[in-house]
């Protein structure tokens, strides 16, 4: 268990020392969140922001997910892999210590993203809101950095892995229902949005915003975590014996 | 007991036979696993460390068994990859204390301190490994195997790049180690720092030991003198009473002789005889390279090089 916390210390002080990829990590959603909620001539709510903020999270948490999935990678491909492989420390915990910092990072930015948006207008929610959209996060966090970083290990090399980020982040993102709601979808992007993952989880922070608690959404992401990390830890160990 | 023990321990990369039936006991020594560069060496030290399963054959790292045991294995060993993997921005005391929480062991600070000061980094232990040198490098991933004080160390190419001031300072480190108890398991393929620092080495070749012993046994195991002629123009090897041929690099060809002194003369005019122009000729005591040559380089002439084997290694390796 304390190796987990190691490996995420370790990812956590290299981050935090590149200048560079700190700004960039929290600046760029903040930006997101300006440009679009601010600029877009919307007409079918009255407080465009409220509506883009879950869509600007889950787009969020879905970019970081996929940016640290290559952590491990590269860890396998300098030499450091092999290093912690044969240290006495479960090894689990190293996918597990990812997992766990590439959360953690997420959830940093989605901070960042909430405090800016109500810095410009968006509605103050209760604590118990602001909690339960952490946990939303959370688990729609663990799932999506325990899939990134599985991936990652799995195709093996730093181009293949950047083909499978951009196949799957933009074209995930644009027919997810961040954008407008699915009464102003055409027929088909509606059809798509509907089962689109990225969806689910912006849709249920929204339920959240309008009042209610999505006891079902969490559950199901939960279930789905649970799920996912049993199948991550499978294929690493396969992968690294 | 044995510090390392193996039984047959064979590895197949699909159908190449990177290590083929190892049979072999380390304890208490520098032991030295030699050979050129896709010989095994890897392969045997990743089998060792858990990193890798054998496809057959058995193995033990003090009485714990490598397959069914791995976690008590990992407990016992250090193992240091030829890749040099320390994280540049962090601090060598960050990077030596990480392993030491890792590990689990108590005090870890305090046992930082120590190891650093051991491989004397101390003062450079709150540097970014940004500003370290390469054989500083190498000492501080050597700090951070020796941070929980392992029964048996496992280095793999430790002196690889490093210039000379560097590799000797290495070594010196690593026979200190030996002297306070450790088993060390090194591979290389530097023969003359082999020859040098280990207790024992065994010459790997293709997957196969073909030489086990003390440098100076294998060494005295050929004959007194070695006698390299340069040539151009070469027929064919004659046979020369009292000489024997031991192996053949490019226009190198080695020989021994009981009295290298008497050979030589011999030796030149055989070889004018064959036609063939002598262009220099020298003299000296066998060295590790010989004994490798002789195991070696006999039976097998200069093989071209096999892309796709090479390619496939390099793939499953990883």
């Amino acid at each position: 268990m304390n190796g987990i916390w190691y490996y995420m210390q370790r990812d956590m002080v290299k981050w935090l020392r590149s200048r560079i990829g700190v700004i960039s990590l929290l600046v760029m959603p903040a930006a997101w969140l300006i440009f679009v909620g601010l600029a877009l001539p919307v007409t079918f709510t009255g407080n465009y922001l409220d509506f883009i903020t879950p869509g600007i999270l889950v787009m969020t948490m879905l970019a970081s997910s996929m940016q640290g999935g290559a952590l491990l990678m590269f860890d396998r491909i300098l030499g450091f892999l092999n290093k912690f492989l044969a240290l006495p420390t479960p090894r689990e915990d190293i996918l597990f210590g990812k997992i766990l910092f590439i959360t953690i990072r997420g959830v940093l930015q989605s901070t960042v993203i909430l405090i800016v948006a109500t810095l410009i207008g968006a509605s103050i929610l209760s604590l118990f809101q602001y909690a339960m959209i952490y946990l939303i996060l959370i688990l729609f966090g663990i799932v999506l950095s325990g899939l990134a970083t599985t991936v990652a290990l799995y195709v093996g090399d730093h181009d293949s892995y950047a083909a499978v980020n951009t196949m799957i982040s933009m074209p995930l993102f644009f027919t997810s229902s961040a954008l407008m709601p699915y009464s102003v979808m055409p027929v088909w992007l509606r059809a798509i949005a509907t089962v689109n993952p990225l969806s689910f989880a912006i849709d249920a922070i929204r339920s959240v915003g309008a009042g209610t608690v999505p006891l079902l959404q969490i559950g199901i992401l939960a279930g789905l975590g649970i799920i996912v990390l049993a199948i991550c830890m499978q294929v690493f160990r396969k992968m690294t014996i | 007991m044995n510090a390392i023990e193996t039984h047959d321990l064979t590895r197949y990369y699909d159908d190449l036979c990177a290590v083929g039936h190892l049979t072999l006991s380390v304890n208490n020594e520098i032991f030295g696993l030699l050979g050129p560069n896709g010989s095994g060496k890897t392969t045997t030290v990743l089998m060792l460390t858990t990193l890798l399963r054998p496809s057959s054959g058995t193995a033990s790292v003090c009485g714990h068994d490598i397959a069914k045991d791995g976690e008590n294995v990992r407990r016992q060993l250090s193992y240091v990859p030829q890749d040099m993997a320390v994280d540049i921005k962090l601090t060598g005391r960050e990077n030596v204390l990480f392993f030491a929480r890792l590990y689990g062991i108590p005090r870890p600070k305090d046992k930082t301190d120590e190891v650093l000061a051991v491989m004397e980094l101390a003062d450079r232990a709150d540097d970014l490994i940004r500003t370290y040198s390469g054989g500083m490098r190498r000492r501080l991933e050597l700090a951070q195997a020796l941070v929980h004080e392992p029964a048996v160390l496992f280095l793999d190419e430790p002196t690889i790049g490093l210039d000379v001031a560097a590799r000797k300072k290495i070594w010196e480190h690593i026979r200190g180690l030996r002297k306070n108890g450790m088993t060390v398991f090194v591979t290389t393929h530097y023969m003359d720092e082999a020859d040098q620092y280990c207790d024992r080495v065994g010459i790997i070749s293709k997957g196969q030991v073909v030489a086990l012993g003390r440098p100076s046994d294998l060494k005295s195991g050929l004959m007194t003198d070695v006698i390299t002629a340069r040539v151009s123009g070469l027929a064919g090897i004659p046979a020369i009473e009292g000489v024997t041929w031991i192996g053949q690099a490019d226009d190198e060809i080695s020989f021994t002789a009981e009295n290298g002194k008497e050979a030589l003369p011999l030796i030149a005019q055989a070889l004018a005889a064959t036609g063939a122009k002598v262009r220099t000729l020298s003299l000296r005591e066998p060295t590790l390279d010989d004994v490798f040559l002789h195991a070696v380089g006999n039976q097998e002439e200069p093989r071209h090089f096999n892309d796709h084997q090479f390619r496939t290694m390099l793939r499953r390796r990883k």
